[in-house]
């Protein structure tokens, strides 16, 4: 028997007569680790699964969350065919009043109404700031000659109509309508393309639907929440007169929808699984001290949560819950220990000593796999390894030195068969297997090439038709606002955010290319002086000079009063105040300036929006690193090639240390292939069957991937020794009910409704599904002729 | 000494404005037989056509500034302000829809009311003036009654909305079926003149005039 198995055996001998102190240590462990673990805070955060290193993925996705509208609710109101659209703004200020005020707060149906009386003097004021030289020169050629009196006199026009008394302090400020430089800078701060102002609220181009924004005190992962909201919006869109419809998109609307499927996911799922295994249990354990067995995986959870406990402050309950989910492999430790143990024939330590081999060979392969998974550049898949390897080490100390005093020892003997010849069909039979298998794996080998991996990380959650529909009809009214690209510059003063966030404006103005910007309303401060000195040069010039000559000779032809345009002459001689961000948000643009102004730590990043393409990638490449272009379509290519590196260095590496420590358990390189192949065709077969079906890959059965790494090498652990060493004790069934306890657990995942739960379900059914019957069937085929020898 | 000081002031405060407070609901008491009348007198009338002159006396311009033109009114929300003198400007208004123009009418621009924050007041005001609507006016404006033959009233801004308008005192024609004149007070002393003469009720008026 090798060293592993003597030491297995005599640590079986000498805890035998102290099984009382065993079990009482093991609890008390136990339950400390439990109560460690507790302590644990947990984080329901996306972020954790995906890239922190120096690839900029994580930032990029804190970047999309600070999208403008990406925390909003937005709900879209619609005249539906037949009804008034004009009565929309009336229609959505019911709305508004009938949504619950607790739950929909910062609702806005249209600009805040500080625009109409404080955006035109700050405009006016700001002018000297803002105008550049292009801007003088159109304005200067407007003014020339008859211009000035033409300006003044249509000035004098809207004094007389009646809407003179709204204007009349606003000619007296700027006679010469300069106002309309600003103006045509404040097209830069249109959000939503193609949106209208009518009765004050947004209006959609085509007329037939309004546009109403909120925020919410509910958190976007507060699934409860997330119900009180909707039936919220429910009980007000109810009160809606005929005729007219409102739809909401939110994320938390997704968090609802997803939590909902889960739930019933979980109740189809767990009663199949649960059906599964109890016919598990009753046709191939049939023992009731077979259920100390599956107690490994929930003792595990403990140890492995403490050891995760200790590492980090905060924990993902997402790669937490992933992490207790994957720990169900553990099973099969005590499945090859119950079954060495009650179908053995020999001694209790001696068959401990015989099975302890391959269960700590079994047992390493998988801790190495996810070894590998602790340089991931997932921070979740590093939490996740610690866990797993914590876990792992565990349930093997619990299968090899607890287990054995809890299960029936040689109740149930098997008898070996006496050899026999083997029957003429036999090897006719071994050759078929062989060439079915050699067919299939040529097969999936060709297929396996058209696996894709999607880094959409909404297509690992659940979008309900409705939700889609939704999505799709808030686009085709209002353009896809949602999914701009955004350009961030970051600096650590404004006015360095804003000097960068002015090259990006200057380029892409160049590039005639449609944007958002706050560029040309708050230039940084060196423009700003520049444009000042520029403006002042212009108006005490000789320019300036024949223009404010042709407006006092039209004033006074008209009959205006000598000191009518006095606030105009003073504001073109007293040095204009500097424009600021903090101005622009006194002047009512508040809620755009927060949309595109976002504190960053120390420092402070400014936005631009702009429609996604690769000559907008290309433009912002040559403007240095300075600038971050982020974009929902370029994100997913990110991701998906982050994840993809990741993924081939993990099975890569996996596999490199699972080879070492076959080597070293076996030393001969036929048994070291024999034992790789049901894991070798397990995810040959799933890749390849994923590839001709057109499944992708994702965060989630990338993972998943470790479940059929782990369990195929004990597969082919168990089975090599079985046919090279002769160690029976009853593998071929202990492989068969760990394989269909897998099946049941995991494959049955497959049920779900829920895209994440499904695709890890789908990776371990078909990796799994491939395992088995390389394992009970190809090897067997390769050893026959030995095995009979044998 | 401080308490005295300030029960003095309450006393003093509620002397001054005792008188004040009978007299408004005096006043209410007058007021709403003679909107009941008002709004009799202009329940039948369809269409209103009337002269204008205007005369705006603003502290940016030496003298007040004179100008005439013609008014038109189609119920429920048709309208149409042209300027004949001075200069030739206008506007027409048909629902929510407008178009106004410089010089040649011709030459219009369209606008909608509910996209046009100034002109939507504008509208809102004229119309009414000119149907009257006494329950909008009560909405927007405090009424006072300033006389009753002619009726006169003196309506004070209700809310900021109202912009830089102190008041405004508007004068009824003797038979009280359309308004005779209007004075806007601003606040800062200017104020506009409105006075209606050779005044059409009922006349069929062209839909091309709107």
């Amino acid at each position: 028997m090798p060293v592993i198995g003597l030491f297995f055996a005599a640590a079986y001998r000498w805890l035998a007569p102290r099984r009382c102190w065993l079990f009482a240590v093991t609890l008390l462990l136990l339950v400390a680790s439990a109560w460690a673990a507790s302590s644990l805070r947990l984080e329901e955060n996306i972020a954790t699964m995906l890239p922190d290193g120096n690839n900029g993925v994580a930032e990029d996705f804190q970047l999309l969350q600070e999208a403008p509208f990406a925390r909003k609710l937005v709900i879209s109101i619609k005249a539906e065919a037949g009804s008034d659209p004009t009565r929309l703004p009336a229609v959505v200020d019911a709305l508004t009043a009938a949504l619950d005020p607790g739950l929909f707060t910062h609702l806005a149906s249209g600009p805040d109404q500080r625009l109409q009386t404080r955006l035109m003097p700050w405009l006016i004021a700001s002018l000297p700031n803002l105008a550049s030289a292009d801007d003088l020169t159109a304005m200067a050629k407007r003014l020339e000659g008859e211009g000035a009196a033409e300006a003044l006199r249509r000035g004098y026009e809207q004094l007389l109509g009646p809407e003179g008394w709204a204007l009349k302090n606003l000619i007296r400020r700027d006679p010469l309508d300069l106002r309309r430089i600003g103006l045509e800078k404040l097209r830069y701060l249109n959000l939503v393309p193609g949106v209208r102002l009518v009765d004050n609220h947004f209006i959609s181009a085509d007329g037939r639907s309004a546009l109403l924004l909120a925020e919410t005190p509910v958190s976007i992962t507060d699934s409860a929440g997330a119900a009180a909201l909707e039936q919220g919006f429910e009980q007000a869109r109810g009160q809606l007169p005929e005729g007219y419809s409102a739809l909401l998109v939110s994320a938390h609307r997704y968090t609802l929808a997803n939590a909902r499927v889960i739930q019933q996911d979980l109740w189809s799922i767990l009663g199949c699984s649960g059906i599964a295994l109890l016919l598990i249990f009753v046709l191939l354990l049939r023992s009731p001290r077979a259920v100390y067995v599956f107690l490994i995986p929930v003792a595990v959870l403990a140890f492995a949560g403490l050891a995760v406990a200790i590492r980090y402050p905060t924990v993902s309950a997402i790669t937490l819950g992933f992490g207790a989910v994957l720990m169900g492999i553990t099973v099969d430790f005590g499945l090859h220990v119950y079954y060495a143990l009650r179908y053995g024939q020999g001694s209790s330590a001696d068959l401990v000593g015989r099975v302890a081999r391959p269960v700590l060979f079994g047992g390493l392969t998988t801790i190495a796999a996810f070894a590998v998974l602790l340089d991931s550049d997932l921070p979740g898949q590093r939490q996740l390894a610690l866990f797993s390897i914590a876990g792992l080490t565990a349930a093997l100390l619990l299968a090899l030195l607890v287990l054995p005093h809890l299960v029936p020892v040689g109740s149930r003997p098997m008898t070996l068969p006496r050899p026999a010849p083997p029957p003429p069909s036999a090897k006719r039979r071994r050759l078929l297997v062989l060439v079915v298998w050699v067919l299939f794996c040529s097969w999936c080998a060709w297929q396996a090439p058209k696996v894709e991996i999607n880094g959409d990380l909404r297509r690992m959650s659940l979008v309900p038709p409705e939700l889609a529909a939704a999505e799709k009809t808030l686009a085709a009214e209002w353009g896809g606002f949602r999914d701009q690209a955004m350009i961030w510059t970051r600096a650590e003063s404004p006015d360095a955010a804003l000097a960068s966030a002015a090259t990006v404006w200057q380029s892409l103005a160049a590039a005639d290319l449609p944007m958002v910007s706050l560029a040309p309303l708050v230039p940084p401060a060196a423009e700003q002086a520049e444009n000042r000195a520029r403006w002042q040069a212009f108006w005490n010039g000789p320019h300036g000079g024949k223009i404010l000559a042709a407006l006092e000779r039209e004033a006074a032809e008209l009959g205006f009063a000598a000191g009518a345009f006095e606030p105009f002459r003073q504001a073109l001689s007293a040095p204009a105040p500097q424009v600021t961000l903090a101005g622009a948000r006194e002047a009512g643009l508040d809620s755009l300036v927060d949309a595109l102004v976002v504190p960053a730590g120390e420092g402070i990043r400014i936005l631009t929006l702009t429609p996604d393409s690769p000559r907008v990638a290309a433009l912002v490449a040559g403007l240095g690193p300075a600038l971050r272009l982020v974009s929902p379509a370029r994100f997913r290519e990110e991701i998906s090639s982050a994840i993809g590196a990741d993924f081939l260095r993990f099975i890569s590496g996996a596999g490199l240390l699972a080879g070492v420590l076959l080597i070293l358990l076996f030393r001969r390189v036929d048994k070291v292939l024999a034992a790789a192949l049901p894991v070798g065709t397990g995810l040959l077969g799933m890749f390849g069957i994923m590839g001709f079906m057109g499944i992708e890959f994702n965060l989630f059965n990338i993972i998943a991937t470790i479940l059929v790494i782990g369990l195929g090498m004990d597969y082919g652990i168990f089975m090599v020794c079985r046919y090279s060493e002769g160690q029976d004790m009853a593998t071929g069934r202990a492989i068969l009910a760990s394989g269909l306890t897998t099946l049941a657990g995991f494959g049955a995942l497959v049920l779900g409704r829920h895209p994440a739960l499904h695709s890890i379900g789908v990776t371990v059914l078909l990796g799994i599904g491939c395992a088995i019957p390389a394992a009970l069937l190809v090897i067997p085929a390769l050893y026959g002729r030995r095995q009979v020898r044998r | 000494m401080t308490r005295l000081l300030r029960f003095l002031c309450v006393v003093f405060i509620w002397v001054l404005l005792a008188p004040a407070l009978a007299g408004a609901g005096t006043e209410d008491q007058e007021l709403v037989p003679v909107l009941d009348r008002l709004a009799e007198a202009a329940a039948g009338i369809e269409t209103l056509a009337s002269d204008f002159v205007q005369e705006k006396y603003l502290a940016v311009f030496q003298e007040a500034l004179r100008s005439g033109g013609r008014f038109y009114y189609q119920k429920p929300d048709r309208l149409r302000w042209e300027l004949r003198t001075p200069v030739v400007t206008g506007f027409a208004l048909d629902g929510n829809s407008g178009r106004r123009w410089r010089g040649d009418e011709a030459n219009s621009e369209s606008f909608d009311i509910r996209q046009d924050p100034v002109m939507k007041v504008v509208a809102e005001q004229l119309l009414a003036w000119a149907r009257p609507d006494f329950s909008w006016l009560q909405a927007h404006y405090r009424l006072i009654l300033v006389a009753t033959a002619p009726v006169e009233l003196r309506l004070e801004p209700r809310f900021e909305t109202a912009g830089m308008i102190d008041y405004l005192q508007i004068v009824f024609a003797a038979d009280g079926s359309h308004v005779a004149q209007v004075e806007i007070h601003d606040r800062d002393g200017d104020y506009t003149r409105l006075r209606f003469s050779a005044t059409k009720v009922n006349l069929p008026l062209d839909r091309k005039l709107f």
